[in-house]
C-alpha cells in the first residue's frame, strides 16, 4: 500500500548497476572490495575500497623499538614478508651506519629469492583459479609448501622469518641445509614443464589472459607501475640491477621481459622470474661455503640502542615491485618515522582502477591477481 | 614554449638560496627546497632530468618545530638515480599543493597524507576517505595523537562486557566457565 503522497520518479532507462565486488570474494585477493559501476558485464567505472585489514603499522612502529619493529615488518604482505625485514634492516643500517658482513648478505640474497620463488607459485595459484583452472593452484600452493619447509629449517618460521635483524641475520645455515635447497630447486625446475603443459601453454588460459588488462609501456610510466608488471611492458628495468643493494652486483641473472602489457604477459615474466631466481640461488648455494666470517656486525645492546639521527630511503625489488621505507630517526630508541611503500600501493589502487574499465567483471579478478597486487601493502 | 621555460628556470634559480642539493652517494641526492619553489623544481626533474616516475611522497610530523616535511622520492630510469626533495610547510592550515598534473601516482600518496596527517592538497582528485572509512576522530598519524591512551579511554577492554555476551550468559550458555563449575 502506498502512502497517499507518493509520487512515482520516472528514471530515464538505464541498464547500469553498481555491484560490490569483495571483500568476502573468492577472486579478491586479501581483504579487499571493488565498487563497479556495470552495464551488462562491462565495467563502466571501478572504485577500490581499502581498509579491511588496516593495523595502523605505521603508527605503531613509532612506539615500539628499534629491534622490536622487526617483529611487525613481515606482517605487512603476507605472500612475500622477507623483502619487509631486509628493507626495513637496510634502512636501520644505512642510518646507523652499520656494516653487514659479506655473509650476512649473501645469506640475505639466497632468502629473498626463497621468497620470490614461493611468492611468484603462489600468484600462479592465484591467477590459475581466477580463469577456472584448480589444479596449478593446488599444485601452486604445495611446491611453495616445500619451500616453506626449508624457511622452517632456516630461520625457525614458515611465514613470518623475522630473520634478519639490523646488522645481519640471527643464525648460521644449518648443516646440509644448502644441499637439501639444491635438491628442491632441482625438483621445481623440473616441475616447470608441467607447469607449461597445464597453465602456461594451455589455451584456455591463453585465450582468456591475451588482451586483458592491456598497459601500454607509457601508460606504466605514467601510473607508477614498478616490477614483473613494468616489465611485461618491454621494459628491462629491475632495482636489483639498476640499484643494487646486498650483493645482486656479484650475481649473474637476466632481467626477462615481455611486450605485451596484458594479463599473459605479466605472468610470462613471473615465469621467466623463477628461472631466473632458481639461477641465483645456485650461484649462492656455489658461493657460499667459500665466504667466510660472522653472519652479523655487533650492535649496541638493542633495548637500549639510540640510533644516531638521518634518514634512509632504502629501496628493494620484492616479487610484486619496488619497495621502499621512508625510515627517520631523531637519535631516539624508536624511529621518529617509517613509511613503508608498498609495490601494490599504486597496482591496487589506480593502475587497477583504470585497467579494469572497458574490461568485463569476470576479468577484474584476473587482472587484479595478473597484477599481483597484495591488498595488506595497501592498508598497512 | 622556450621563454616559459626560461621563466622557470628564472624562477628556480631566483629561489636558489633557498635550494640546498646534497649528494648522499652516487645514486642518491637530496634537495632541500621552500615549499613555494618545490613544483617548479619537480616540473624541471621531470621534463628536464628524465625524473619520471614519483617512488613516494612521505609525510614527517615535527611537531616541535610546528611543521609537516614532505618528501617526494623521485626516481630516474636513464640515470638510475633517486632525488629526495624534501620541503617543511607550517602545520596550520596544513594545505599544500598537489603534483597530480605531474605525476599520477600522487593521487594515492596525497589522499593518504590527508587521511593520516590532515594535510589537505589544492588539486589532487580525490580527497575522500580511503582506509580509515569509519574513523571520525583527528588524523590518527599525527604525533599528538597517542593511540594508547585513545584505546585505553574509549574501551573497556579489561571488562570487556558486551550486552550480547550477558544475554548468552544469562540463557546459561557463554564462554566463561566459573573455576568451581570447573573443578565439578
Amino acid at each position: 500500500m502506498r502512502p497517499k503522497n507518493y509520487q512515482a520518479i520516472n528514471h530515464p532507462p538505464s541498464n547500469e548497476f553498481e555491484l560490490n565486488f569483495g571483500p568476502n570474494h573468492p577472486g579478491i585477493e586479501g581483504n579487499y572490495a571493488f565498487r563497479v559501476k556495470l552495464n551488462g558485464d562491462e565495467v563502466l567505472e571501478a572504485k577500490a575500497d581499502a581498509g579491511y585489514l588496516h593495523r595502523g603499522f605505521e603508527k605503531l612502529m613509532e612506539g615500539r623499538l628499534w629491534i622490536q619493529n622487526i617483529a611487525l615488518v613481515p606482517r605487512i604482505c603476507v605472500p612475500d614478508p622477507v623483502p619487509m625485514e631486509v628493507c626495513y634492516s637496510l634502512a636501520v643500517e644505512e642510518i646507523a651506519g652499520l656494516e653487514v658482513p659479506e655473509r650476512a648478505q649473501w645469506i640475505r640474497v639466497l632468502q629473498l629469492e626463497m621468497s620470490r620463488l614461493a611468492a611468484h607459485l603462489f600468484a600462479f595459484g592465484g591467477h590459475a583459479a581466477t580463469c577456472g583452472m584448480y589444479t596449478p593452484s593446488f599444485w601452486g600452493v604445495a611446491d611453495r609448501d616445500l619451500m616453506l619447509d626449508r624457511f622452517e629449517e632456516l630461520t625457525g618460521g614458515r611465514v613470518y622469518s623475522i630473520y634478519n635483524i639490523p646488522g645481519g641475520v640471527r643464525r648460521e645455515v644449518p648443516d646440509g641445509f644448502l644441499e637439501r635447497l639444491g635438491a628442491l630447486l632441482d625438483y621445481l625446475e623440473s616441475r616447470l614443464p608441467d607447469y607449461d603443459n597445464l597453465f602456461f601453454t594451455n589455451q584456455v588460459f591463453i585465450l582468456r589472459a591475451r588482451d586483458v588488462g592491456v598497459m601500454s609501456q607509457e601508460q606504466a610510466l605514467k601510473w607508477g607501475v614498478t616490477g614483473p608488471n613494468l616489465r611485461a611492458t618491454g621494459l628491462a628495468f629491475d632495482v636489483r640491477r639498476d640499484d643494487p643493494y646486498l650483493v645482486y652486483d656479484q650475481i649473474e641473472f637476466d632481467i626477462p621481459t615481455q611486450p605485451g602489457g596484458d594479463c599473459l604477459s605479466r605472468n610470462l615474466v613471473r615465469r621467466a622470474e623463477l628461472i631466473q631466481s632458481i639461477r641465483i640461488m645456485r650461484q649462492v648455494i656455489e658461493r657460499l661455503p667459500s665466504i667466510k666470517g660472522p653472519i652479523r656486525c655487533p650492535i649496541p645492546n638493542p633495548l637500549a640502542w639510540n640510533v644516531p639521527a638521518g634518514e634512509a630511503y632504502p629501496r628493494i625489488e620484492s616479487s610484486k615491485g619496488e619497495l621502499a621505507y621512508y625510515v627517520v630517526s631523531t637519535g631516539g630508541d624508536k624511529p621518529y618515522r617509517v613509511h613503508v611503500r608498498g609495490p601494490s600501493s599504486m597496482h591496487a589502487v589506480q593502475v587497477l582502477e583504470k585497467l579494469a574499465v572497458g574490461s568485463r567483471l569476470e576479468d577484474i579478478a584476473q587482472i587484479m591477481f595478473s597484477l599481483d597486487a597484495c591488498p595488506p601493502e595497501v592498508d598497512r | 614554449m622556450s621563454k616559459e621555460l626560461n621563466l622557470w628556470l628564472d624562477k628556480l634559480l631566483s629561489d636558489i638560496e633557498s635550494v640546498k642539493v646534497k649528494r648522499n652517494s652516487s645514486r642518491r641526492i637530496r634537495i632541500d627546497v621552500e615549499p613555494r619553489a618545490l613544483p617548479a623544481l619537480l616540473e624541471l626533474l621531470q621534463g628536464r632530468a628524465s625524473y619520471v616516475h614519483l617512488s613516494a611522497i612521505s609525510c614527517v610530523d615535527w611537531i616541535d618545530d610546528d611543521q609537516f616535511e614532505l618528501v617526494y622520492h623521485v626516481w630516474s630510469y636513464e640515470t638510475n638515480s633517486l632525488v629526495s626533495a624534501h620541503t617543511r610547510i607550517p602545520r596550520e592550515p596544513g594545505v599544500y599543493l598537489s603534483i597530480y598534473d605531474l605525476y599520477e601516482p600522487a593521487g594515492f600518496f596525497e589522499r593518504d597524507i590527508h587521511e593520516m596527517y590532515g594535510v589537505y592538497f589544492e588539486g589532487s582528485p580525490d580527497m575522500g576517505k580511503f582506509i580509515l572509512t569509519e574513523w571520525n576522530g583527528p588524523p590518527p598519524m599525527r604525533k599528538e595523537f597517542d593511540s594508547e591512551a585513545f584505546v585505553n579511554q574509549t574501551f573497556e577492554w579489561e571488562n570487556y562486557r558486551p550486552q550480547w555476551l550477558k544475554d548468552l550468559e544469562e540463557e546459561g550458555g557463554g564462554i566463561s566457565i566459573r573455576p568451581e563449575d570447573a573443578r565439578r
